[in-house]
């Protein structure tokens, strides 16, 4: 199968005030194209830098991150930016843009990526159904629930077809049952359109159902599961 | 991302903050007005100062006045019989003698300081054929040296009926003069025999509203001398060439004891006046355009503070630095866009109702023994179409120019940085 996302002695080094913090400390990470990976890991463990360097938002202070083969610390401001119109992110406090239509936020990445507006609508309308928020699209993130919330930013995150998804702890801000409608929505998406996962979290029922988990500690993988 | 897209995502940004958007826009609308107000009432300004003096002060004639100037303290004197030296001159048509003294006027038992002026009636006439016209009783060739012929503002000063002066008054002229270090009153009584036309305006040399005119003879008598403060020569044609020759020609007949003013060159003197006001007045209603800049500025900075979370995610869906970067100037260019647009309007609108209310409409003739003044200018403001672009490209580039720094630091912005911003 071919590796989507490669990571190669991965260090970052952040300074906290006058303080050096070495967040990621020697990381070597391998996922593939319909992999269904979750990190898991205590708050300080460098699981969300881990998910900034691989989601090109961040540089490494040392050691390689490949994307689709991509070198990213070679990469200007420009190419990361083309870079990231590939990557899914999904984040735990959903992100949305709170001015912006359910529809309108789906389409975001399609407006930076330059598509036209018929295309983009057509798509945006297209991924709510997947996401079951069809009928509710003409609403604004504050109209719509936590659970609904995170349903429309899947549904942006996949709007530009990306080589992989990036959750940052999906169901962390919502409530259990919510949470099971995620769960069940990002397996489905999943096993269903064969879309590559890579999750941080600290839900264990959603961590279940990933094919692989890895552990983190004090910046290293320390653990590496497949279920 | 297409550039509706970018106008359209700013626009949205700048609706969901009305009110301060509304402020931020209305410091550029009080600058583009100030802006726009002055320099539109000044052209308008201009304009009728130009055209009153195209009109009293006709483009085919001369003044021939003691050296010093029209008015300055003149050291050399003109006659009344230079006239004939100046119309032996070539391309000279015509030419007449003014001489003209300030004097107490009693009309209808209301005595006003006012010049007099003595002039031929007949010559003055063939040169201000169109301004020397009466509009009731006869300006007759060989007048009565008791003959009067008065403006049309001291017949009907008040623009309303009330008749002042009129035809078949009796006017007395009270010339105050100093000989011998003791001042001397005298004074004599003439006959109005004609009122002029509305003219308008004012102008030099030529026939005014407020003119008193008395016969040139008379004024000799009276005033006892042989010296006129002024001859105004009437040319075959206007053009630059016989301007020129013919005041040459003028000066060397005087040994250049004399100046020759031509209206071109009066003309060129205000325009240069009226421009370095008008640069003036932009000045300073362009410092406050500038805080307006500073305004968005500051408004713009707060924004970027609100929105650090956005900008992180937007660079996280992949949008580039520079779009950020032109997100941000859009806001400021429609700030500054609108703004200027709605600035054109009032200050339009600021000028044409302070030209209404006649604010600057100059003075009316007072009551007794006032100093009668110009007579009224009306002025319709000007909206050059440099006025109106510059004024809108001014607007929006001081709005953009202020917008770079808050919209560079949004560009500039890291992504994870900006995503874990509270």
């Amino acid at each position: 199968m071919a590796t989507i996302v490669e990571a190669v002695n991965l260090r970052k080094t952040y300074m906290l005030g006058k303080v050096p913090v070495e967040a990621l400390r020697g990381v070597n990470l391998k996922v593939e194209k319909g992999d269904f990976l979750a990190i898991l890991g205590p708050s300080g463990s460098g699981k969300s830098t881990l998910l900034n360097l691989i989601g090109a938002l961040d540089k490494p202070t040392d050691g390689i991150v490949l994307i689709d083969g991509v070198d990213i610390s070679k990469l200007n401001d420009n190419q990361l930016a083309d870079l990231r119109r590939r990557i899914g992110f999904v984040f735990q406090f959903f992100n949305l843009i709170p001015r912006l239509t359910a529809r309108q936020n789906v389409e975001l990445p399609m407006t930076i990526a330059g598509l036209s507006r018929d295309e983009r609508t057509k798509r945006a309308e297209e991924l709510l159904e997947i996401v079951g928020l069809r009928e509710r699209m003409n609403h604004k993130p504050s109209e719509l629930s936590g659970g609904e919330q995170q349903r429309v930013a899947i549904a942006r995150a996949l709007a530009n077809n990306p080589a992989f998804l990036l959750m940052d702890e999906p169901t962390g801000n919502i409530d259990s049952k919510t949470a099971n409608e995620i769960i069940g929505l990002v397996k489905k998406l999943n096993e269903e359109k064969n879309v590559t996962i890579i999750l941080v979290t600290h839900d264990q029922r959603l961590a279940k159902e990933a094919a692989r988990t890895v552990q983190m500690l004090d910046g290293l993988i320390v653990e590496e599961m497949v279920n | 991302m297409n550039v509706a897209d970018v106008l359209s995502y700013a626009f949205s940004a700048i609706k969901l903050r009305k009110l301060r958007a509304a402020l931020t826009t209305l410091g550029v609308v009080i600058g583009i007005a100030a802006i726009v107000a002055l320099l539109s009432f000044s052209q308008g300004f201009q304009n009728t100062i130009t055209a009153q003096l195209q009109k009293g002060f006709a483009t085919n004639t001369l003044i021939v006045s003691p050296r010093g100037g029209i008015g300055g303290g003149a050291e050399s004197s003109l006659l009344i019989s230079d006239t004939n030296i100046i119309d032996s001159i070539d391309n000279v048509t015509a030419s007449v003698a003014i001489m003209q003294k300030t004097c107490f006027v009693n009309i209808s038992n209301t005595i006003i300081t006012i010049n007099v002026i003595g002039v031929d009636f007949e010559k003055y006439r063939s040169i201000y054929q169109s301004t020397f016209v009466p509009a009731k009783g006869q300006i007759p060739t060989n007048p009565q040296n008791d003959s009067i012929v008065i403006g049309a503002r001291l017949h009907d000063p008040w623009q309303n009926g009330t008749i002042f002066a009129d035809v078949n008054d009796t006017v007395e002229i009270t010339w105050m003069r100093r000989s011998d270090g003791l001042f001397q009153n005298k004074t004599y009584t003439g006959k109005i025999i004609a009122v002029l036309n509305e003219i308008g305006g004012f102008n030099v040399g030529g026939p005014s509203d407020l003119g008193v005119y008395i016969p040139i003879s008379q004024a000799q008598e009276f005033f006892e001398t042989n010296e006129c403060n002024m001859i105004i020569v009437l040319l075959k044609d206007d053009k630059e060439a016989t301007i020129e020759g013919v005041s040459a020609a003028i000066k060397e007949a005087f040994s250049n004891q004399v100046s020759v003013t031509s209206a071109t060159a009066v003309l060129d003197i205000i325009s240069a006046i009226f421009s370095n006001v008008e640069f003036f007045l932009a000045g300073i209603a362009g410092i406050s355009l500038l805080v307006a800049g500073v305004g968005i500025m500051n408004i713009m900075i707060v924004s970027l503070m609100e929105r650090t979370r956005e900008i992180g995610i937007l660079k996280a869906l992949g949008m580039k630095n520079r779009t950020v970067l032109i997100i941000f100037l859009s806001e400021a260019a429609i700030i500054g866009f609108m703004g200027a647009m709605i600035g054109i309007f009032s200050g339009w609108g600021l000028a044409n109702v302070v030209a209404r209310l006649g604010i600057f409409g100059g003075g009316r003739l007072q009551g007794a023994n006032q100093t009668a003044m110009a007579t009224q200018i009306s002025i319709t403001p000007v909206l050059t179409p440099t006025v109106l672009i510059g004024a809108l490209a001014f607007g929006v580039i001081v709005s953009v120019v202020f917008g770079l720094y808050p919209a560079w630091r949004a560009s500039k912005l890291k992504p994870v940085e900006a995503l874990r911003y509270e």
